[in-house]
């Protein structure tokens, strides 16, 4: 057996409707780089990186699902054993971000009750045709108390930081408050009065 | 004589037949269609039933068939509101409108068409993009189409409008500035201009007509992928008569092969008798009964087959390796006698050549080799797996 490199595995899992940019997103992650040149996922894919966070080395196993409703009696099998779940949707594209809610009730029906989960308005980057609001972005995610960002695979905004925000989520569950981490993290609401920090 | 010239001659024969020989062709196929002489595409057709054994009756079907093949497109793709065929336009403003919440409304198809089409424009324009092929413009491209300014074009009805912000910048009583901010993608995947068609744009149409043909089932992700290698054996056909019908020829023959694989794409599917799972716990014992150590493997690192079976039995191995290999996969998995036995084996070749790496890997190194399937020579992927089959492979 290889030895163990490192301290803690988490299993995180990306859904949203197809074309949203779940593997650009991961590529981008687990890669550094972007490819428009993508073929699309069928049933389930699958990445390791391994980060570090509070002096503890993680191991993120990363599963890159199909978006479209055929594949979901295949990937939601892979729900339960996820502890955290990305959501994203595609900021040019507005049924994307509609069937958010859909998501959402896929993650309460199949995956277990204290998962942590992000919702990503992906494609930041192309302003020119955004239909869906950061506001509005914001507001659903406040609505169901959920974190958020909007990203860019493409131009690599927010996706290292949405990946180490889910994984120190994670951890700060597993490892119970400890009195010196002090959470650092962004919250949801870039207004400071009623943020929405409390874990569901 | 050189062993490929043999081979060669053995084709010609076999083809030449007034009556032709499908077992004795599928013996021939199994081993390999030579890249020559248009000889994969027309078996092709022979091995997928859509050209019949009888040479004499080749040309009635095939005019019969591509005369189906454009009714369907008359008959199908049509724009609610547009001129018909006299160049009249059809009055629907009194009877029928885009709010019109009848559900023999043509608008209400028009609508619900367009977002199985957004699902198939999405996948037809990433679909083998480590080849130019599918971006380049047919030399064929449907006239009834093409010249309708873009009325007809697919892909036009699923394209994102927005509405552009403009910079209005005044000074004083001279010249009003407008600055639209007018950022051209440069896409790989174009749809070409007035006149041309890129091929990815067949398939679009392709899928889309099969789409609609087919209710019960729709489009699935991955059909782009079944589709792919048939058109592009086609239209790359060295015979130009047959290049010139490679879009209807390809959609009858894609209709035959998914008639026989539909059911992986069916959800509901997926637990009865030729449904995927059954599939893929096929390959399980197989590779259980071949190499238990492999699958005991497997089996304690809870590497369930569908993290990476799944993809492969669907798409056929389409996903696995370079078009040029799914190529000659395909020439052995149509030439099957008992469909699609010989592709189980050739799953379970492929997992017993990793054996291994399988067994020193961890789950995460398995689950990343399996999905993403070291490049081989593929004769040795086929052979492993004719022995699994009993048979034997002739090295090309």
């Amino acid at each position: 057996m290889a030895k163990k490199t490192y301290d803690l595995l988490f299993k995180l899992l990306l859904i949203g409707d197809s074309g949203v940019g779940k593997t650009c997103i991961l590529f981008r992650f687990s890669d550094d780089a972007f490819s428009t040149t993508f073929i699309s996922t069928i049933g389930i894919d699958f990445k390791i990186k391994t980060v570090e966070l509070r002096g503890k080395k993680i191991k993120l196993q990363i599963w890159d699902t199909a978006g479209q409703e055929r594949f979901h009696t295949i990937t939601t099998s892979y729900y339960r054993g996820a502890m955290g779940i990305m959501l994203v949707y595609d900021i040019t594209n507005e049924k994307t971000f509609e069937n958010i809610v859909k998501w959402l009730r896929n993650i309460d029906e199949h995956a277990n009750e204290d998962v942590e989960k992000m919702i990503l308005g992906n494609k930041s980057d192309m302003e020119d045709k955004r239909v869906v609001s950061t506001e509005r972005g914001e507001a659903i995610a406040r609505e169901h108390g959920i974190r958020f960002m909007e990203t860019s695979a493409k131009a690599n905004i927010n996706i290292d930081r949405a990946f180490s925000e889910l994984a120190e989520a994670i951890l700060e569950k597993t490892h119970g408050k400890e009195p010196q981490d002090a959470p650092d993290r962004v919250t949801v609401d870039r207004r400071v009065e009623r943020n929405s920090n409390r874990c569901c | 004589m050189s062993i490929l010239r043999k081979r060669l001659n053995e084709f010609d024969d076999a083809l030449n037949a007034e009556e032709i020989d499908l077992i004795n062709l599928k013996r021939l196929c199994f081993h390999g269609i030579p890249d020559e002489g248009g000889l994969r595409p027309l078996c092709w057709k022979l091995l997928l039933n859509y050209l019949p054994s009888t040479r004499a009756s080749w040309s009635e079907t095939l005019t019969r068939k591509r005369t189906l093949y454009k009714t369907f497109i008359e008959d199908l793709i049509v724009t609610p509101g547009e001129a018909n065929s006299d160049g009249e336009r059809v009055d629907v403003t009194l009877h029928d409108h885009p709010l019109n919440l009848n559900p023999d409304s043509k608008w209400q198809t028009y609508f619900k068409d367009n977002e199985v089409l957004l699902q198939i424009d999405k996948d037809v324009r990433r679909l083998c993009p480590d080849i130019s092929f599918f971006q380049q413009g047919t030399d064929y491209p449907r006239k009834e189409i093409v010249n309708a300014s873009g009325q007809r074009r697919l892909h036009h009805r699923v394209q994102h409008t927005v509405l552009r912000s403009a910079n209005v910048e005044r000074k004083g009583l001279g010249v009003t500035k407008i600055a639209v901010s007018v950022r051209k993608a440069t896409e790989d995947y174009a749809p070409l201009a007035e006149g041309g068609e890129a091929h990815w744009e067949v398939l679009e149409r392709i899928l889309f007509l099969y789409a609609k043909l087919n209710p019960g089932q729709g489009y699935v992700q991955g059909m782009n992928e079944i589709v792919g290698p048939i058109y592009h054996a086609f239209a790359c056909d060295p015979d130009q008569t047959w290049r010139e019908h490679a879009e209807a020829d390809t959609f009858f023959c894609f209709t035959n092969l998914m008639s026989e694989i539909r059911d992986f794409f069916i959800k509901s599917l997926d637990e009865a008798e030729f449904g995927i799972n059954s599939m893929m716990s096929k390959l399980t014992t197989q590779v259980k009964v071949n190499d238990s150590e492999v699958w005991m493997r497997l089996h304690q690192q809870e590497l369930c087959p569908q993290y990476y079976s799944f993809r492969w039995l669907t798409l056929l191995l389409s996903q696995e390796f370079p078009l040029p290999d799914v190529m000659r996969i395909w020439d052995s998995l149509f030439a099957d006698e008992n469909r699609f036995s010989f592709l189980i084996h050739i799953c379970c070749a492929m997992i017993l050549l990793l054996r291994d790496q399988l067994l020193v890997g961890d789950f995460a190194t398995n689950v990343k080799l399996l999905q993403n399937f070291p490049s081989v020579d593929i004769q040795i992927v086929l052979s492993k797996a004719a022995a699994l089959a009993g048979k034997n492979l002739n090295s090309p």
